[in-house]
């Protein structure tokens, strides 16, 4: 089960209302690469993992990412408060705004709603850990474009610390993967599934 | 006294060096050096986290609830605040 903490893992608070680069940063939310699908991605997969270092790696990073869910929210959030309409139109935040108002919707920067195509949990474990190194490469490539776009220190260091969390993320799951090759059979050269084939 | 944020910043900042040790741990799990670090925070975690919760709002709803758990601020409405 889960249970809520009421405090972000690093704090954001924003001073200066920028609809613009909220609709930037919404990809974090429910973008292609972003946090809602890491955790879902994660939290899914765990249940096909054989060896308890996966079980718990999954488990516990799909759990950190539904606490990077909740800073990009915050960070739009506060992005998007006490807007006037003349603001929102100038932004462009206005096709936005007519859907969702100043609500946080899971979407892509392009508008396309959050989808679990862009997420895969294949039952296979050696399919799914290079699946996930390459989610925490992708994620970080968004918070690497994010940074380009951004000038206020008050969205910055957020999002530094969260592009950070992909990169660390990314060396656990190249270790777990390294956990699961060194268990594959001996015989099992061409790494077809370990959890589902079984080899004797 | 010390602000409400300067003492989150020190509670979770502790938190976090824990869990970034402790996913650490899912893949080494023999890394005496690091249980160790790791015990040594656990302690001072929690002890920032009995004096905030003290003094200023619940963590956690184990040991909260009705006006206790649903007072201001959220984690999210903190915005430019400096209380």
């Amino acid at each position: 089960m889960f249970q809520y903490e009421k405090r972000l893992q690093y704090p954001v608070n924003i001073k200066n209302p920028n609809p613009k680069l909220a609709k930037i940063i919404i990809t974090q939310y429910g973008g292609p690469d972003g946090e809602l699908g890491a955790s879902l991605r994660y939290l899914s997969q765990r249940f096909s993992m054989p060896h308890p270092e996966l079980k718990g790696l999954l488990t516990d990073i799909g759990t950190e990412e539904l606490g990077h869910l909740e800073m990009i929210g915050a960070i739009v959030y506060q992005l998007t408060r006490n807007l006037s309409i003349e603001e929102i139109k100038k932004a462009g935040f206005d096709d936005y705004f007519v859907d969702h108002t100043t609500g946080i919707y899971p979407q892509f920067a392009s508008g396309v709603p959050w989808t679990a195509a862009t997420i895969q949990s294949s039952g296979d474990l050696i399919a799914d850990l290079h699946e996930d190194l390459a989610a925490e490469q992708k994620a970080r490539k968004t918070y690497d474009n994010i940074l380009r776009l951004v000038d206020d220190p008050d969205v910055k260091e957020p999002i530094k610390f969260l592009r950070a969390r992909e990169v660390v993320h990314y060396q656990r799951f190249g270790e777990g993967l390294r956990i699961a090759t060194d268990r594959l059979d001996a015989k099992n050269f061409y790494a077809f599934n370990p959890s589902f084939d079984k080899c004797k | 006294m010390m602000r409400s944020n300067d003492l989150l910043k020190q509670l979770s900042a502790t938190a976090f060096f824990m869990w970034d040790l402790h996913l650490y741990l899912d893949t080494h799990t023999c890394d005496t050096d690091a249980i160790a670090l790791y015990n040594k925070y656990k302690e001072k975690y929690h002890m920032l986290r009995e004096e905030f919760e003290e003094k200023y709002w619940k963590l956690s709803t184990t040991n909260a609830q009705g006006v206790e758990w649903i007072k201001n601020p959220w984690p999210w409405e903190k915005e430019g605040c400096d209380c």
